[in-house]
């Protein structure tokens, strides 16, 4: 069946299974900075924006995105050059794998939560996992970007 | 799960109708607990634009409508009022922010998820189901009843209680289902329920009446009511927890969830 959307505020066609899952579509259409991780809803590194919230993207099915608004790293491309920088300067860079879906986690929680507290910025951050770091040096560079200090 | 047609319902009557076309149709709520599943199924009904992702609030009730999600309803005003906050506390501190969007109040409540953070505390409040067509049910003779109905939950209506209520999840980490979930309230009588151990949450009636009928409350009798619930409830092992771990958190929990409410309404 035919699925329109928003992807980045462009208008976006797909034709798609029944119950094919969003990351399937936006991967197989080569936006390809949306990660397959777990596929079971638990990594949070197929997070992208619906509506402005994240999501997890294996577990949306595509059909329910029918007129709605997704927003990927491609959408956001100044918050995603502040966030690269800060990551950059604290270290906090390894693989790289889960950037993408944090970053969009980020992104919205500094638009939800109002001058959030370091327990308030991990709980919202808890389901965004990394294997690669202990997160202190994401967490120093998320902290910089919420309370824009760059 | 595999299903081979998606039906967008126009009216509740055009979901139901869809529903019952095939013996393996099924409403979809958030759609997370589904996707894990063998099962197979001819077409999915969604209720997306049926305006069931609504909270109202009235003087005495809160109506939830079923599609609301979980972050929708932890960050609803009335929710965090509720209780003192501990139904908005538990649905809270379910996996990550990403996941609450998109899981739904009615998928966790009428799928009857063993390990569900949403169930259990709800099960100490006075809450109606409503169905679509024509039924309204308690939560917990919900929870008790047996096999699969076609009616299909639209509202869970919660009675307001400013009674502050106790909740507490056993896990390893943030992520983890629980080993063990309790909740307790005191509105007049006592209410404690326990789930994920590892069946589906439950009351633990013996322990409530016993405290109902104490004239005074002192540290033995807390200790009764936390040892009556581990005896009239089951506990089973599971790769999380085995069952005399669950059978002791439960009665370290009953008892300090107990202490905690009281301290509270003082």
């Amino acid at each position: 069946m035919l699925v329109n959307f928003f992807l980045n505020n462009h208008p976006f066609s797909a034709e798609v299974a029944a119950n094919d899952y969003l990351l399937k579509t936006l991967r197989d259409h080569h936006v390809t900075s949306v990660k397959n991780g777990c596929n079971e809803s638990s990594c949070g590194a197929c997070t992208v924006l619906l509506d402005g919230h994240p999501v997890l993207s294996c577990s949306l099915l595509t059909t329910r995105v029918e007129g709605h608004h997704i927003t990927t790293v491609e959408g956001i491309p100044e918050d995603i050059q502040i966030l690269s920088d800060l990551f950059s300067d604290e270290g906090a860079d390894q693989c790289g794998f889960c950037n993408t879906g944090l970053a969009l986690a980020v992104y919205a929680l500094k638009r939800e939560l109002k001058n959030p507290t370091d327990e308030e910025i991990k709980r919202y951050l808890v389901g965004n996992l990394c294997r690669c770091s202990g997160y202190q040096a994401q967490f120093k560079a998320i902290v910089r970007y919420v309370r824009n200090k760059q | 799960m595999a299903f081979h047609h998606y039906h967008r319902a126009t009216s509740l009557e055009d979901a139901q109708k869809t529903l019952l076309s095939h013996p393996s149709n099924i409403i979809l709520g958030g759609g997370l607990w589904i996707k894990k599943s063998n099962a197979e199924a001819d077409t999915a009904v969604d209720l997306s634009l049926l305006g069931l992702d609504q909270i109202k609030e009235t003087k005495d009730f809160i109506e939830v409508g079923a599609m609301v999600t979980l972050r929708d309803f932890e960050t609803n005003p009335a929710i965090q009022q509720l209780g003192g906050g501990f139904v908005a506390h538990a649905v809270g501190h379910i996996m990550g922010v990403a996941l609450r969007k998109l899981a739904t109040v009615g998928g966790s409540v009428v799928a009857k998820l063993p390990f569900s953070d949403v169930i259990t505390p709800l099960l100490t409040l006075d809450v109606t189901l409503v169905f679509y067509p024509k039924k309204e049910i308690s939560l917990a003779d919900y929870l008790a009843s047996k096999g699969k109905s076609k009616d299909i939950l639209t509202h869970l209506v919660i009675k307001k209680t400013k009674s502050v209520g106790f909740f507490k999840k056993v896990g390893n980490t943030a992520l983890d289902f629980a080993q063990l979930n309790i909740a307790i309230t005191h509105e007049k009588k006592w209410a404690i329920a326990l789930g994920s151990r590892p069946g589906v949450a439950a009351l633990a009636t013996q322990a409530m009446d016993y405290l109902n009928g104490c004239a005074t409350m002192g540290a033995k009798e807390i200790e009764k009511a936390a040892e009556l619930a581990v005896e009239e409830l089951s506990f089973a092992s599971t790769t999380f927890a085995s069952e005399e771990y669950r059978k002791t958190l439960a009665q370290t929990y009953v008892r300090r969830g107990v202490e905690e409410v009281l301290a509270n309404a003082r």
